[in-house]
């Protein structure tokens, strides 16, 4: 578990003081994959640092498993590191190594024995995929192998937390998509309780629990990532949101509709088995309407399905009243587009 | 021609002599320093503003004498180390004194060099200080320290050159006690040829060994 309570990071003194970040307070629960997203700026680096005390919090605490870090020696804090695996954007490994001894400096240095090093290693390069690359060095790797080197050389002491420092942001789509799947394979097998920070909703999206959001090193929400996708609070977390499911209407169709002088345009919210009835047809044919979908897409977030159609009615002021009355009693959310999210 | 042949290679042992003692000590000052002036920067390893400046201020100094006037200048020193500022020996005194400084310089440009990331990734892993210079900065940066090593190297054959100023031996002192003050234009040219033909060899040889380290 990794906790921050009232975490704030100041650069500077005086009048050129910055903070980096502003009295956070964040709980990440044991075996958990969380998210924090932010535009670059908003001090995601400085917290994921505060968490192996990279960075020295200013004010603050920060407890791992209940153990405040800020309050140990510095011997303590570097064997608390051996527990808290860390991996990077740009890897940071060592050049002048090998893939073998980039994955055993870990080891080395808690002087663990030849045949045990050699040992694990092995095991940790059967895991990440790499036991045919233990002799190569990393310029000979691919952008996606060095990484899984980075995770290896991570995991090397057993850790029971995984920081990810924008992880996944120098690679390709599809490599990017493999380190994911190797991650929520980390995080089943070895219950390793993993931070993410990234800048891709789709990181997010794909392997998350939780997720908050952070913008001028202030939280601005936070919670479960299906509660945050289906309902975003925030203008920023909507702009998170919207940047992968894409559901904003054209300028041209919008101004269409606000030309009309009876514009119904609403957005359905379906999730869960609700996402497999035909509500529309239904609807439809009950209060007698026409019904346009301007926009409609189906997806899964943390393994449940969630539908969202933009969709214009057109037919008798409250005959369309008693149909979004009936919608919404089946617990399906319906939002006013024009007013709403324009 | 005034020298024999075995004058000549006498005096080029002398300067081998003089520069492998000469840069061997210097390394042993030089290497430390500059590790030290890298750590002890703002925002690094061990930050610590006095030890940083104290030390870039004396290889300030020391780098802005002239081996020339160094020579001359320590010789009191020189003296109390060696018990004479005549000869070979003695030479080796104002040449630590110059190349050690310098050697900092080159090292502290090397590990600088080094990744940030690295250095991070190290900390992460819970590493001590110690382990960090020496199983992460210093081999990282080992083929940079190579060439560094090769610049110092043949910056100390010209230096030692000039110890020929105050009878220290060598090739220098040939070519000057012989070549310029006698007009003995043969001497002036071999002395030449053969210290030209070290540079090129210590060079080269530099180079491949950085390139091996670096691997391409």
């Amino acid at each position: 578990m990794i906790q921050f309570e009232g975490v704030t990071k100041t650069y500077g003194e005086g009048s050129n003081a910055v903070n980096a970040l502003s009295g956070i307070d964040l709980t990440v629960e044991t075996g958990e994959i969380f998210g924090v997203i932010g535009f670059s700026g908003a001090g995601k680096s400085s917290l994921i640092r505060c968490v192996n005390l990279l960075e020295r919090p200013t004010k603050g605490k920060v407890f791992i498993h209940g153990k405040d870090l800020t309050s140990l020696s510095k011997r303590e804090v570097r064997s608390t590191r051996k527990d808290i695996g860390m991996i990077f954007q740009h890897f940071n490994l060592l050049n002048s190594k090998t893939v073998f001894h980039n994955v055993a400096m870990p080891l080395l240095l808690s002087g663990f024995g030849k045949k045990e090093m050699s040992k694990r290693v092995a095991e940790l390069l059967d895991f990440v995929g790499l036991h045919d690359k233990a002799d190569q060095y990393p310029d000979q790797l691919s952008g996606g192998q060095k990484q899984r080197v980075g995770i290896a050389r991570a995991l090397a002491t057993n850790p029971s937390v995984l920081l990810c420092d924008e992880a996944t942001s120098a690679l390709d789509p599809e490599t990017t998509q493999s380190i994911l799947d190797l991650l929520r394979k980390i995080n089943k097998e070895y219950k390793i309780t993993i931070l993410i920070i990234t800048h891709e909703m789709g990181v997010i999206r794909e392997i998350c629990d939780k997720v908050a959001v952070l913008e001028n090193g202030v939280v601005l929400e936070h919670g479960s990532v299906f509660d945050v996708f289906t309902d975003p609070k925030h203008q920023t977390t909507q702009k998170f949101v919207r940047s992968i499911m894409n559901d904003h209407l054209p300028e041209s169709i919008l101004n269409d509709i606000r030309n009309k002088k009876n514009n119904h345009v609403y957005r359905i919210q379906f999730t869960g088995s609700s996402t497999g009835h035909p509500l529309l047809s239904k609807i439809s044919r009950e209060f007698d309407l026409d019904l346009n979908v301007l926009y409609g897409n189906i997806t899964e977030i943390q393994g449940i399905p969630y539908g969202n159609l933009i969709v214009e009615f057109m037919g008798e002021r409250n005959q369309i009243q008693k149909a979004l009355l009936s919608i919404q009693q089946q617990s399906i959310t319906v939002k006013d587009v024009i007013h709403h999210a324009s | 021609m005034l020298v024999s042949s075995e004058q000549i290679i006498d005096a080029l042992w002398e300067t081998i002599w003089m520069v492998s003692f000469s840069l061997v000590f210097s390394v042993i000052i030089g290497l430390p320093l500059g590790i030290l002036l890298v750590i002890t920067r703002k925002g690094h390893l061990l930050e610590n503003a006095s030890i940083f400046n104290t030390l870039n201020g004396i290889v300030n100094i020391f780098r802005s004498v002239p081996f020339i006037i160094l020579l001359v200048a320590i010789v009191p020193v020189t003296r109390f180390i060696v018990g004479t500022s005549i000869g070979t020996s003695a030479t080796i005194v104002p040449l630590v004194f110059y190349a050690g400084p310098y050697i900092a310089r080159l090292i502290e440009n090397s590990l600088l060099e080094v990744d940030k990331g690295v250095i991070e990734a190290a900390e992460a892993m819970g590493a001590t200080p110690g382990q960090i210079i020496f199983r992460f900065l210093l081999p990282e940066a080992l083929s940079s320290l190579v060439l560094a090593m090769t610049i110092a190297t043949v910056g100390l054959v010209g230096a030692s050159a000039m110890a020929g100023a105050v009878g220290g031996g060598g090739l220098g002192d040939l070519a000057i006690t012989y070549g310029y003050q006698r007009f003995d234009t043969a001497t002036m040219y071999i002395t030449l040829g053969i210290l030209i033909i070290m540079v090129q060899a210590l060079q080269s040889t530099g180079n491949i060994l950085s390139k091996k380290i670096r691997r391409s």
